[in-house]
């Protein structure tokens, strides 16, 4: 009697086991944590990051989730761009939430804040906005993986851009203002010798050298504008930027001279459609507009706006690229245990809306291009894209291996 | 080389002129007037800076916010000043000038850590309202509207303080104390108050100074060193003291500096110090000083 109910119950168990297993519905659901910062400077970039992951979540549980048999479950939360608060919620959504990954964030100075969190509790963290070179460069986590142009791509790029934009344009000469100390040096210096290599035509006929710490631009803005170049190339420390951009945008300055290098994404050129200044040279992260051959993109943005009712910005397409990037490390894994999926991703080729890409296995650095233009109209859109766009490749722009080894043994 | 860019330079040049008078006239008054040289005073400078950015930033959704916030940080540098000079400035008087600029240099330090505590160390930012946002185009060339602002103001307080030392009794008063502290004292006036005004004056006008520079760029820490250097300049070459003296310096530096950077761009810093020593050696006691001063 006794053994009689023990085979039926075992049967039953068995049964209900096979049952629940084959409807996916007894495998574990795969906690999926976001850290960007929704109120505060950042939320404009930030709404488009969170609509774009829940729309990859969407998509991926209506086929039952990762490896079809864990649907994903999202935590959300704020880090008002600062980062006592991103980490304070990285650890709660790592302790209380269980989440295996942490998709953000907005600022680098999150981003690199929340890095050494994620890594002690073994967790992913694909910041995806934010692009300090420094999150991957130094003091490198193996459980960091980038999807984003870092900021050395990205200035690398401006030069590559510039150069071809000047055969294109027919640009012959060019001014700096650089500031006075050691990074402005280099940079600049970096700049005009790597110009002169790729277009030996174009000719510096100015340099400019604020010092670090200038508070007052004016005399430098009118006299650029007097000597009428056909572009300038800046390398303002980031304290004196700010100054030299708002007093030159008070003159009317990037109206009348292209100065590459500025970030215009698809988010200003929506936002500021109307008063944006047509012919600027901008540089961006990841532009819709650039990749609708790839039928990823393609049916990206046609998801995203039969959903919001509006075009993704850079933001939207990097945040929907972290997702699919951790279901390929999962289905490469074949489980969504931290560790395997983490190994699985080293060095891996992945299938994006930006199109076939790979992580470098030096810094877990995607191999992802950015994007030089010119703001133009364009009857399909009602706002300017960009015309002339320059796409400048991941691996032509990101920095040689030899001096993030040479940086990491400092 | 046309006329149109050669008067956009001298515009550039004016309004950094008008700037440095700004923070240096202070300067030139308290040394002036009660003989200390205040090395603190483009610290001040710098709170006047972060306190309109307060004031700004709770008043952010009116248009008129930071046109309020700019005259209110100037009167609450103005009391900062009255307290600086009742607790610790009036201690120095009578002693050497390395005591007073030990003291002073001391402020430098202790202002700044105090500001680290108080808004910490991000930079902060003033977002203009749109009436100075854009260019004004004078002769076809496009000048930074909030600069008329600045060269209005700067024109306000060099017409106010002449007015000031000449035409009221206070005023009078004032110059009076410079030349016999003990005869204005003996007249039944209190000296130790009217050095407390003139103190809370010249940080009056340091922190409007820092008030109207607030929205010109981003509000950092160690701005005040970088300005500090100039404002010493222009104080040396004008004269000590002297008021008209430190008018004039002020828009020699602005366009030296504004011309330089035209026509010889790597000398621009250079070239203001090559002046200031060419002044002091033909004479030594600045443009608009006294010899007996110097």
């Amino acid at each position: 009697m006794k053994s009689k109910t023990t085979i039926i119950v075992c049967a039953l168990m068995l049964l209900g086991g096979f049952t629940l297993a084959g409807t996916g519905l007894a495998a574990e659901p795969y906690n999926l944590g976001v850290n960007l910062a929704i109120t505060g400077t950042g939320a404009l970039y930030c709404k488009d990051g969170v609509d774009a992951i829940e729309l990859a979540v969407a998509e991926i549980n209506a086929q039952g989730g990762f490896l079809g048999k864990h649907p994903i479950e999202l935590f959300i939360r704020d880090s008002h761009t600062k980062p006592d608060v991103a980490v304070r919620e990285a650890k709660d959504l790592i302790l209380r939430d269980k989440v295996r990954a942490i998709l953000g964030t907005y600022s680098s100075a999150c981003a690199v804040a929340i890095k050494p969190v994620a890594q002690e509790y073994k967790v992913l963290h694909i910041p995806a906005i934010s692009n300090s070179e420094n999150i991957t460069m130094v003091n490198f986590s193996p459980y960091t993986y980038q999807v984003v142009p870092n900021s050395y791509m990205q200035a690398k790029a401006v030069v590559l851009g510039v150069a071809e934009l000047a055969k294109k344009k027919g640009w012959k000469n060019y001014i700096t203002i650089a500031s006075d100390y050691e990074w402005g040096r280099s940079t600049q210096n970096n700049t005009v010798a790597l110009l002169k290599q790729l277009a030996p035509d174009l000719k510096l006929t100015k340099e400019f050298w604020p010092a670090l710490g200038e508070t007052q631009y004016t005399s430098y803005i009118t006299a650029i504008m007097g000597q009428k170049p056909d572009f300038v190339i800046g390398s303002v420390a980031a304290k004196d930027n700010v100054a030299w951009m708002k007093q030159a945008t008070a003159y009317g300055f990037f109206e009348k001279i292209p100065y590459p290098g500025s970030l215009i994404s698809v988010t200003e050129l929506i936002v500021q459609a109307k008063s944006m200044t047509r012919g600027m040279v901008g540089l961006s992260r990841a532009p819709f507009f650039a990749h609708l051959d790839v039928p990823m993109m393609a049916n990206f943005v046609k998801s995203f706006k039969a959903k919001y009712d509006r075009y993704p910005s850079d933001w939207a397409v990097m945040e929907y690229d972290a997702v699919y990037v951790l279901k390929q490390g999962v289905e490469k894994a074949g489980s969504i245990d931290t560790d395997k999926v983490k190994d699985a991703l080293k060095g891996a080729t992945v299938d994006t809306t930006r199109g076939r890409l790979y992580f470098r296995t030096i810094d877990n650095q995607l191999s992802c291009s950015s994007y030089i233009g010119v703001v133009a109209d364009d009857p399909k859109y009602p706002f300017p894209i960009y015309h002339d766009l320059v796409e400048v490749k991941g691996p032509d722009s990101w920095r040689p291996e030899e001096e993030i080894v040479a940086a990491r043994a400092k | 080389m046309d006329a149109s860019l050669v008067f956009a330079q001298f515009l550039s040049g004016l309004s950094r002129g008008m700037m440095l008078f700004l923070i240096a006239s202070g300067l030139s008054l308290i040394f002036g007037v009660m003989n200390i040289l205040n090395f603190a005073h483009a610290t001040l400078w710098l709170v006047g800076a972060y306190v309109c950015y307060t004031f700004w930033f709770l008043m952010q959704d009116y248009a008129f916010g930071l046109w309020l916030s700019i005259p209110l940080a100037a009167l609450v540098l103005a009391a900062i000043g009255w307290v600086i000079e009742v607790v610790l400035i009036r201690r120095v008087y009578k002693r050497e000038l390395p005591e007073q600029l030990l003291l002073t240099y001391a402020l430098v330090l202790i202002l700044g850590d105090l500001i680290k505590i108080v808004w910490g160390v991000e930079d902060k930012l003033i977002e203009r309202p749109p009436l100075v946002e854009g260019p004004v185009f004078i002769f076809g060339m496009p000048f930074d509207s909030y600069f008329i602002f600045v060269i209005l103001v700067g024109l306000a307080v060099a017409v106010g303080l002449w007015w000031f030392l000449q035409k009221t009794r206070y005023g009078h008063i004032v110059r009076a104390a410079v030349f016999s502290r003990e005869m204005v004292s003996a007249l039944g006036i209190p000296i130790p108050r009217i050095y407390s005004g003139v103190f809370a004056l010249g940080i009056f006008i340091a922190g409007l100074a820092g008030a109207v520079q607030a929205p010109v760029g981003s509000i950092t820490l160690g701005m005040d060193m970088a300005v500090v250097i100039q404002a010493f300049c222009v104080v040396v070459i004008g004269g000590f003291g002297s008021l008209l003296g430190t008018f004039v310096a002020a828009l020699i530096v602005g366009e030296v500096y504004a011309f330089s950077i035209l026509f010889w761009p790597q000398g621009a810093l250079v070239l203001i110090f090559v002046v200031t020593a060419f002044i002091l050696i033909i004479r030594p006691w600045g443009l608009f000083g006294t010899p007996t001063r110097a």
